[in-house]
């Protein structure tokens, strides 16, 4: 893993929360080489004991402006609680309408969930 | 010669016959291991050797896998038994040939994360117009209201016809365009001249996989990731037990207290005991389960078994004085049941409910957990569950 372009980004944030670091490898990996966000930045959120990930999502349609997306990291193997996903929320700011929690497998299956606060109508 | 081929015929423009025959010839050999035709025989024993290709995987412990960084070895493991996935792919590693499509910007050899980027856009649009479609439709039939006090049906056109386009019926009505290439654009020749790409791509065991190679079939060796020494089977053992401590190196020491159950071992009884009947085991997670079962494999139908692993102790007291704390392990609940059969129901999978025993320290003395020997105590009990509607299902 050293070996890759991506450890030195993220070299410091694996040495301090190791337990989750092969999510957050795995994520970041994934949204700037496949999914080929831009701006994108790690965040600590310790509140929530591990790194989070801000970036911008490509849109197919290119007069839409493409949106900030924040994505936390979290392995399978973790058990998640709603008092988590809103420290997660009030780690952040400025405090996003949505967070996308991501879960990855050990065999690098990603899953990502959009969390939102409260009830919200989906879009189409 | 893998499926994902820029240069030579693509795979669409073959009949559906024709494909899956090559199909079928790519993906032959179920195992890594050949075992060749005998060429000689002495008193009836074949005496050729199976052929044994040997991969090798480096162990990273930040993400609790095994990398395999050659991709001549990446491409045999997925074709002899789809062992592994790509990291940047949604099966086969194929990050490569897409940064290379994209570049060359033809496209014409789609691989399968490309069609389907395809698809979902296709029905994004499908959406949008139906939504439009219902939207006006339910305004006509507010003005005729308001105006003629008359009430229209939505959805209908004065001749009968309905306007609200549904799945069957709908055509995307702008074909994607392929961006217009004006004569200042790359060509050909100065394709070559840029940098070729570097694969960040890499094939990912999970520990179940590359302790499957190692110890059941043994064509893998692992590789210690900075000294790149190989590990004996008693470092792998130990190391994959460990794995769920968190660090940024492997732990190849005897876990103390060495416990049966550890996450690692539990999952591998379950994956060993459906290798070992035939199946093509892979992640679950997309269907909220654990294992999925393919019969022969992701390429050619979907999985029809969805297998949730729940582990069960013999002795209460081992699951009270646990350092782990394994999924399923406690009683579930009917909400939880539904939800995970629903799901599957829905993509035409079956759940099955697999019980893995965890022995009892009382009983089995964790001196046997040195070894693999340890999985003639574990047993595994499978249930399946259907839905049933007495109302529905008599036909």
């Amino acid at each position: 893993m050293q070996n890759h372009p991506s450890y030195p980004v993220l070299s410091q944030l694996l040495e301090k929360y190791p337990a989750t670091g092969g999510a957050l490898f795995q994520v970041y990996n994934d949204l700037t080489l496949a999914q080929k966000w831009i701006d994108v930045e790690v965040l600590d959120l310790p509140a929530c004991k591990r790194a989070a990930i801000k970036g911008k999502r490509p849109t197919p349609d290119t007069d839409r402006v493409p949106s900030i997306c924040i994505v936390v990291p979290c392995s399978l193997s973790e058990s998640i609680s709603t008092s988590w996903l809103r420290a997660a929320f009030t780690s952040l700011d400025p405090l996003p309408s949505e967070i996308y929690v991501v879960i990855t497998s050990e065999d690098t299956s990603t899953v990502y969930y959009k969390i939102s606060q409260g009830i919200v109508k989906p879009p189409v | 010669m893998s499926l994902i081929n820029q240069t030579s015929r693509p795979n669409a423009s073959l009949k559906p016959s024709s494909r899956r025959a090559e199909t079928s010839r790519v993906y032959a050999h179920l195992l890594p291991i050949i075992f060749p035709e005998p060429t000689y025989k002495f008193l009836g024993l074949s005496l050729t050797r199976p052929l044994n290709p040997h991969c090798t995987a480096l162990f990273d412990p930040l993400t609790r896998s095994a990398w395999i960084p050659s991709s001549g070895d990446a491409t045999l493991l997925w074709q002899r038994g789809f062992f592994g996935k790509g990291d940047l792919s949604r099966s086969e590693p194929s990050w490569l040939a897409r940064q290379i499509n994209a570049r060359k910007m033809k496209g014409k050899a789609l691989t399968s994360e490309e069609i389907t980027a395809k698809r979902r856009a296709e029905r994004k649009q499908f959406k949008l117009d139906r939504a439009k479609a219902i939207a006006a439709a339910a305004a006509e039939a507010e003005t005729a209201f308001n105006e003629q006090g008359r009430v229209i049906a939505p959805g209908i056109a004065p001749d009968g016809t309905r306007i609200i386009p549904s799945a069957a019926t709908w055509k995307p009505t702008s074909a994607p365009v392929p961006s217009e290439r004006s004569p200042l654009d790359v060509g050909p020749d100065e394709e070559e001249e840029m940098e070729p790409i570097q694969d960040l791509e890499h094939l990912q065991l999970s520990l179940q996989e590359a302790f499957f190679l190692v110890w059941a079939l043994d064509c893998l060796t692992i590789l210690h990731p900075q000294t790149n020494v190989s590990f004996t089977l008693a470092e792998i053992w130990n190391t994959f037990q460990n794995a769920h401590i968190p660090s940024l190196v492997p732990q190849p020491n005897a876990p103390s207290p060495s416990r049966f159950d550890n996450p690692f071992l539990v999952s591998y009884v379950a994956y060993h005991h459906y290798r070992s009947h035939g199946w093509v085991v892979k992640s679950g997670i997309k269907f909220c389960v654990d294992y999925l079962l393919y019969k022969r494999g992701p390429v050619f139908q979907h999985a029809e078994f969805a297998i949730v692993v729940i582990p069960v102790y013999e002795d209460p007291e081992d699951q009270a004085n646990s350092p782990f704390k394994l999924q399923n392990a406690e009683p579930f609940t009917w909400s939880w049941l539904s939800t995970i059969n629903r799901v599957n129901s829905q993509v035409q999978k079956t759940l099955v409910l697999s019980y893995i025993t965890i022995p009892a320290e009382s009983r089995v003395s964790p001196k046997v957990l040195s070894s693999p020997a340890c999985f003639a105590h574990y047993s595994v009990r499978e249930v399946v569950l259907r839905r049933f509607i007495p109302a529905r299902m008599r036909d």
